[in-house]
């Protein structure tokens, strides 16, 4: 065991550059792959955390919102308990005109929009919560043009085009790192096969001596195999720098602080990493062993 | 110990046979000589037996494994009993004597006490006790030989197959080695030497077993090399 070893590193030292190429590339695909992984789980949390706040408002028309304040006149009341009736439906709250008005007053807090803005300019909602998210069409279809109803709005529609919009940038990260990984793999797959030739007399004498493939192949495996670890350190290196130094950065903004939930480090540490550290050595010793057994006669 | 049985072996690029119907017998303890001139099918021969190539016809016995039969990943066991010396003695440059000697007994997963033992005496039995921490690129021929048949016999092999093993080396430094094979012979393990070499096979008197283009041209028990050419 410890002969293997020291022909593995033996092996590394011999061809530096080479090595230390490999376990870069290996490093920024697996990195990219991390990244993506990342972005994967922030979308979902994201999601999550909006879709549990969405709801749909159906805003009553100017005459049904004008002195309402608990949805007690009939047209009100009696949307309210047809809704609550709806099997889609969880639950219905209802927003009067000067609570609305409140929470405007709260969201734009010093802005000069307030001076324009009246209660009067705000319709009472009835704001529904769906057992099924994604079913708000039904909804928006059955009470749009009722009486009273100003409108129907699925509020899951506006933020559909930012999920598009960080589906693509994720696939995006998927896609270049999957190109990388590529070229992480034939640079390994070549590396072992420059490395085998250059010690084929050893590997020669190695078979006439009645060798076992355990003492002539494993090394070369062990070598693959510390690359791809190295190359999934050094990955979690860079995105534990990448989060500290970009994504908390960027993510502590006001406009998005409450937007996007924080990629914590356990997440990085905890989730990513240990993919990483898998799928590196998984992939290197794959490669290894298919270029030993491809390229280099045993 | 060794025993071919009406072996042919035809490589894809050539048209004649490389060994056409030989059979060879050779009995635990005996030296041969192979001998011939190139391209007779001693090295053909000699990589059947190792099984570094298989015949086309016929087959090869090394005491109870039938060689060509073998499944590949029982061929390690049949190399590690088998020593092999070559012409370029085929050392590490980058080990010294002693790990050279060690090399054999690593690969083959002998134990760190084992080695530490086995070691000193081949250096020993070749008479290079004094230079076990000396690279190859430092000794003469008649050494680095001498490093390579420890090597070869570290792991206590049935059989030694050496190819030209003089081939390199002055005469007198030839005669030293014939000496250290006869040693070895005598003391119990079996020889096959293939050579070109007249004087040494005349001055020996062992069983010569001479190929011609692939086919026996004679077996003697106590022959020399022979009058032809």
């Amino acid at each position: 065991m410890a002969f293997v070893w020291r022909e593995a590193l033996a092996g590394l030292r011999r061809n530096v550059t080479m090595s230390v190429a490999m376990m870069l590339t290996t490093a920024i695909s697996l990195g990219m792959l991390g990244a993506g992984l990342l972005a994967v789980r922030t979308i979902d949390r994201t999601q999550d955390l909006y879709y549990s706040q969405l709801a749909v408002q159906v805003a009553l028309d100017e005459p049904t919102s004008a002195g309402d304040p608990d949805c007690s006149s009939p047209v009100c009341t009696g949307l309210r308990t047809q809704l609550q009736g709806d099997p889609l439906v969880a639950g219905v709250t209802y927003e009067s005109r000067d609570q609305a008005f409140q929470r405007f007053l709260r969201i734009y807090a010093g802005q000069s929009i307030l001076q324009l803005v009246r209660p009067q300019s705000l319709p009472a909602t009835l704001r529904v919560t769906l057992k099924d998210p994604t079913r708000g069409d039904a909804l928006v279809a059955a009470y749009t043009d009722r009486p009273g109803v100003r409108n129907v709005v699925d509020q899951r529609r506006l933020v559909e085009d930012l999920f598009t919009f960080l589906g693509s940038v994720r696939n995006a990260a998927f896609g270049l790192a999957s190109v990388q990984a590529l070229a992480a793999l034939l640079l390994i797959s070549n590396t072992i096969q420059v490395s085998a030739f250059t010690r084929r007399t050893e590997v020669g004498i190695m078979r006439l001596v009645g060798a076992t493939r355990w003492y002539t192949q494993v090394p070369f495996l062990i070598e693959a195999v510390i690359t791809g670890v190295v190359g999934a350190v050094l990955a979690t290196v860079g995105l534990v720098l990448g989060k500290l130094f970009f994504i908390d950065r960027l993510l502590a903004g006001r406009l998005i602080s409450n937007a996007i939930p924080a990629v914590g480090m356990s997440d990085v540490l905890l989730f990513v990493a240990p993919l990483l550290l898998v799928i590196g050595a998984a992939i290197a010793t794959a490669t290894g062993y298919v270029t030993l057994r491809l390229y280099v006669r045993n | 110990m060794l025993r071919l049985e009406n072996v042919s072996k035809i490589y894809p690029t050539s048209a004649r046979p490389a060994l056409d119907d030989v059979s060879v017998d050779v009995e635990a303890g005996e030296f041969v000589f192979l001998i011939g001139p190139s391209g007779s099918g001693k090295s053909t021969l000699l990589r059947l037996l190792l099984r570094e190539e298989t015949p086309t016809r016929g087959s090869v016995y090394v005491a109870n494994w039938n060689v060509a039969r073998l499944p590949n990943r029982k061929v390690p066991r049949l190399r590690q009993r088998m020593g092999c010396v070559f012409q370029d003695f085929r050392l590490l440059p980058n080990r010294s004597v002693a790990d050279n000697v060690a090399f054999a007994l690593e690969v083959t997963g002998k134990s760190d006490h084992t080695i530490r033992t086995v070691v000193p005496e081949m250096l020993e039995l070749v008479d290079l006790t004094g230079k076990a921490d000396r690279m190859p690129a430092e000794l003469s021929g008649g050494e680095a030989q001498r490093v390579a048949i420890a090597r070869a016999l570290a792991n206590r092999p049935l059989v030694l197959l050496a190819d030209e093993p003089t081939g390199n080396l002055d005469p007198e430094t030839s005669d030293d080695i014939m000496l250290l094979l006869d040693r070895i012979n005598r003391a119990g393990t079996t020889v096959v030497m293939a050579t070109h070499d007249r004087q040494i096979v005349d001055a020996m008197r062992r069983r010569v077993v001479e190929l011609h283009l692939g086919r026996l041209a004679r077996d003697d028990a106590r022959g020399v090399y022979g009058a032809r050419r």
